[in-house]
């Protein structure tokens, strides 16, 4: 084929003065950097990542595996729906799945995250309320909530209220009745919360809810609790989201991509995103499983095309592999495992919220900070010493100094009892040697990094090449 | 037990440790009219042999692969990718990590990403990138709501020669703003300079896509021109191989740049993972979205990097927050850092030459096919629109039967496109891909007739 001249195909004033200043390297050298940089990361194969609320549990090879097959990887999204049968069944089984897990009636498999899906909860929530000509103004949200519900609730238009937890890490049902009126158009709950307890009064939460004319949407992010024992939608709550990166195995990849499946009961079905997968036994069009353009009521769209289909094969991999039983074994060692290390740990630290936990609990260094000056950060960074990750620190925000564990079922015992140990270890150095604990890190491939130093002197591109 | 180390004795003796009689006990909370008596209704469990045979099962009821020439595109394109670019997003260092909460224990994954929007910027001429969005039609709607902040106007000016799913995505995420979206008219293909004239006082941004859905260059130096007169920032939607030979968009005055960067290095996948990226000038930086990691100094003066400026996120600021982003699309970013680095400038350069040659070899080709001609006048970057004598649908479904998908049908998105296709090409395509396209629509032509 005949070699274009640029300046004569796409216009001389077009084109760039010079191409762009990207690396000129050879393979070996290209691999290599990337190789050195991996052995800077900690990652979840290494060693326990036990980041509350972000079920860092291990990701099953075979599931990478069967993601990269040609006839998955290799679909193109504007294929006719006939050559893509396989794909389109995939996506409405596993909606289907999820909907049994969770109890909703039908799940959109399109947000690509957990925040995406709380977007489109709440667009969903808003044109219900429309519909009903109800122009609410308020989402009530717990105190104890992930910052990106108030986010979500506020990119949707709405205002947030905090309603604040009581003395046992549970929503107050009377501050909740006195926050709710006509002008709430939902309330987001995440159940098992993020203080790792379960809402028992949930039942009842819900009907203070309802009785308002508002929504309850439920925050899915500690599903991995309730798999096979509770389903969310049984409880009442009218949405949903899944975190297909958390609960169901998919990788979290440095950051991403994760996937954000968003459930309804069925009188929200008609306000999901559009397309949706579905299935026509009779083969009308001669096939079984299509993409539905025509949802009148749908919000719109959320993501480009379907949603991060490759990530949903990871977590319908998983589903399959795991079956009822197995995914129930998941909730019950991911409790177990949380309450071991609890147990283990709670003589050494302050527990503000006692009683057995769910899949994660929240420890506070307040007695660390107290008597020896060790804040939770320093505990965190000292864990790194140890080759551990750090919990989440600081977060939830109603408990000071917070250390926010979540081992996950897929933790050995032995795992646990070294985690145990370390931190158990770094308690008696916050006594004994506490210069050693706030000057950590000091075996990670660099020290504690000035932050403040770097936002105030911005440097966010490297100018080397140019 | 798949993927759960703890044994019976283990659960014994741990339950022991918590004082508990039964892992049952630790469910207390849970209301017992919650608890579900039977096991779920779901498949399973399947044995890794069994899933594997499944999953190849469901993937032979796609086709794809050998045996199909495939001329889609339309924002997904099929592109090759060398191989070590799976083996470095394939270690589980990168693949199995987070969000580098612990910036000390995450520096490959910081400097990764802070090579990642070092290059996006490098494509995009603007300094300031930042670690991701979910797609390039989220990373267009929330440039639309950052551009919004900045101008405090309510008019957003989107053209209609824009990626319809950006469009309806934009129109989702601002659907319960108080930001009214305009749409403008296109012209020959290209927006209407007329109408952006008319439209631009009072608007916050103006959204272009360059080159746009139909593959055509924009008059970016008079959109830019124009925008800048009225205050409005120029929102550039870009495909990343263009800007291995177009002009970036910082030097036609794009205040923030955005795009879909799935096509450096990563399959199609039905659509998903994609990548978004977005750039900014350092005036605007602290106003973009998601996360953005900057070089720091540790306590040692040893180099290193942070996640920085956090206080505009939503695990800070929260409802105050720039965006709602947490998740990312991480990995997909280090696919394509890891692939621009195996291309290198001259191999880029040559993918956007390559791109060019074939397109235009094909366009020549098509439009030598009695009866069919080019839709539109103007240049084209990989893409291209085709005017055809008989209904479109027809001649896909005919071609689909010789294992040749030629396009992307118009009419889907635009009304008044009947009979067009919009063909992509890919640096996969051979000439004789390109010459059976052009002898088998030639031949379903001249057989006419519609059955």
């Amino acid at each position: 084929m005949p070699r274009i001249d640029p300046a004569a195909e796409w216009g001389a004033d077009q084109l760039r003065a010079e191409p762009p200043a990207l690396p000129e390297l050879t393979e070996p050298e290209v691999v290599r950097h990337f190789a050195r940089l991996a052995e800077r990361n900690h990652h979840i194969d290494r060693a326990i990542y036990p980041l509350g609320s972000c079920t860092m549990k291990y990701n099953p090879r075979v599931n990478e595996d069967v993601a990269t097959l040609e006839g998955l990887a290799g679909v193109h999204p504007e294929v006719e729906g006939e050559y893509a049968q396989g794909a389109i069944a995939m996506m409405y089984h596993l909606g289907r799945f999820l909907a049994e897990i969770s109890g909703m009636d039908a799940v959109s498999l399109q947000p690509p995250a957990g925040a995406s899906g709380e977007l489109t909860g709440m667009l969903m929530t808003r044109a219900y309320h429309a519909d009903r000509g109800d122009q609410r103004k308020i989402v009530i949200v717990p105190d104890s909530a992930h910052g990106t519900n108030p986010a979500s609730v506020a990119l949707a238009g709405y205002r947030t209220m905090e309603v604040a937890s009581g003395p046992d890490g549970r929503i107050d049902v009377d501050e909740l009745r006195r926050g709710v009126d006509g002008d709430t158009a939902a309330v987001m709950i995440t159940n098992p919360n993020t203080l790792g307890v379960f809402e028992t009064r949930i039942r009842e939460i819900l009907d203070v809810v309802h009785d308002a004319g508002a929504l309850a949407y439920l925050d899915g992010a500690n599903l991995n609790a309730s798999l096979g024992i509770v389903r969310p939608g049984d409880a009442g709550f009218d949405i949903m989201h899944f975190n297909l990166h958390k609960t169901f195995a998919a990788p979290h990849g440095g950051g991403g991509p994760g996937s954000g499946p968003v459930g309804v009961k069925a009188h929200l079905t008609k306000y999901l995103p559009y397309p949706l997968a579905s299935r026509d036994e009779s083969k009308a069009q001669g096939y079984e499983y299509s993409m539905d353009y025509d949802r009148p009521k749908s919000i719109g769209k959320v993501h480009a095309v379907y949603g991060n289909f490759l990530v949903m094969v990871k977590a319908y991999a998983y589903i399959l592999t795991l079956g009822p039983e197995g995914l129930r074994r998941v909730a019950e060692n991911a409790v177990l495992n949380a309450n071991y290390l609890q147990a283990l740990l709670e003589p050494y630290y302050d527990l503000p919220y006692k009683g057995y936990c769910q899949h994660e609990f929240v420890l506070s260094a307040t007695r660390q900070k107290e008597e020896h000056g060790v804040r939770a950060l320093d505990v965190a960074k000292r864990l790194l010493d140890y080759g551990l990750h750090a919990p989440t620190v600081y977060f939830p925000l109603i408990v000071k100094e917070a250390l926010m564990i979540e081992p996950t079922e897929t933790e050995s015992r032995e795992s646990l009892d070294r985690f145990a140990e370390a931190m158990i270890a770094i308690a008696r150095e916050s006594e004994n040697t506490p210069a050693l604990v706030t000057g950590a890190p000091t075996s990670t491939p660099v020290g504690r990094m000035d932050e403040a130093c770097a936002a105030r002197e911005l440097d966010v591109c490297s100018r080397d090449c140019d | 037990m798949p993927y759960v180390p703890n044994t019976d004795r283990d659960r014994e003796e741990m339950l022991a440790a918590i004082g508990a009689a039964s892992v049952d006990e630790l469910f207390a909370d849970v209301p017992n009219d919650l608890r579900i008596d039977e096991a779920i209704d779901i498949p399973g469990p399947l044995a890794e042999l069994e899933l594997v045979r499944h999953m190849r099962k469901l993937a032979a009821m796609n086709r794809t692969g050998e045996g199909v020439i495939s001329f889609l595109g339309g924002g997904v394109y099929d592109c090759v990718t060398p191989a070590a670019v799976g083996h470095v997003t394939g270690m589980p260092q990168f693949f199995t990590a987070y969000t580098p909460y612990q910036a000390e224990a995450s520096q490959g994954t910081l400097q990764s990403i802070y090579e990642f929007q070092s290059l996006v910027a490098r494509l995009t001429g603007l300094p300031a990138a930042n670690a991701s969005m979910y797609d390039g039609a989220s990373a267009a709607a929330e440039a639309c709501l950052m551009a919004a902040g900045i101008r405090r106007r309510k008019k957003i000016l989107v053209s209609a020669t824009t990626n319809p799913a950006l469009r309806a995505v934009t129109k989702t995420y601002l659907g319960s703003s108080d930001v009214e979206i305009v749409e403008l008219p296109s012209d020959g293909g290209a927006t209407d300079l007329e109408a952006l004239r008319e439209g631009l006082p009072g608007a916050a941004a103006v959204l272009v896509q360059h080159p746009n859905f139909f593959g055509l260059l924009e008059p970016v130096d008079e959109i830019g021109r124009l925008a800048r007169e009225s205050e409005t920032l120029l929102i550039a939607s870009v495909d990343p191989v263009s800007l291995a030979v177009l002009r970036p968009p910082g030097e036609y005055g794009a205040e923030i740049a955005v795009g879909e960067g799935q096509c450096l290095g990563s399959p199609v996948g039905f659509g998903g993972p994609l990548l978004g990226f977005m750039a900014t000038t350092e005036k605007h930086l602290r106003r973009l979205p998601g996360r953005i990691i900057g070089g720091a100094v540790d306590c040692s003066g040893r180099r290193g990097y942070v996640m920085t400026l956090q206080t505009r996120e939503q695990h800070i600021r929260r409802e105050r927050a720039t965006s709602n982003i947490c998740t990312n699309e991480g990995l997909v970013a280090l696919a394509a850092t890891v692939y621009l680095s195996l291309l290198g400038k001259e191999g880029f350069h040559e993918l956007a030459l390559q791109l060019g040659s074939k397109a235009r070899y094909a366009a020549d080709a098509l439009a030598a096919v009695p009866g069919v001609s080019l839709r539109f006048a103007r240049p084209f970057f990989r893409e291209f629109v085709i005017e055809l004598p008989a209904d479109a649908s027809w001649v896909k479904r005919e071609l689909s039967k010789i294992g040749i998908w030629p396009g992307l049908k118009c009419s889907c998105y635009y009304e008044d496109m009947e009979n067009c296709l919009l063909v992509t090409i890919s640096e996969r395509h051979t000439r004789d891909d390109i010459d059976s396209l052009a002898s088998g629509l030639e031949a379903i032509l001249s057989a006419g007739g519609q059955s």
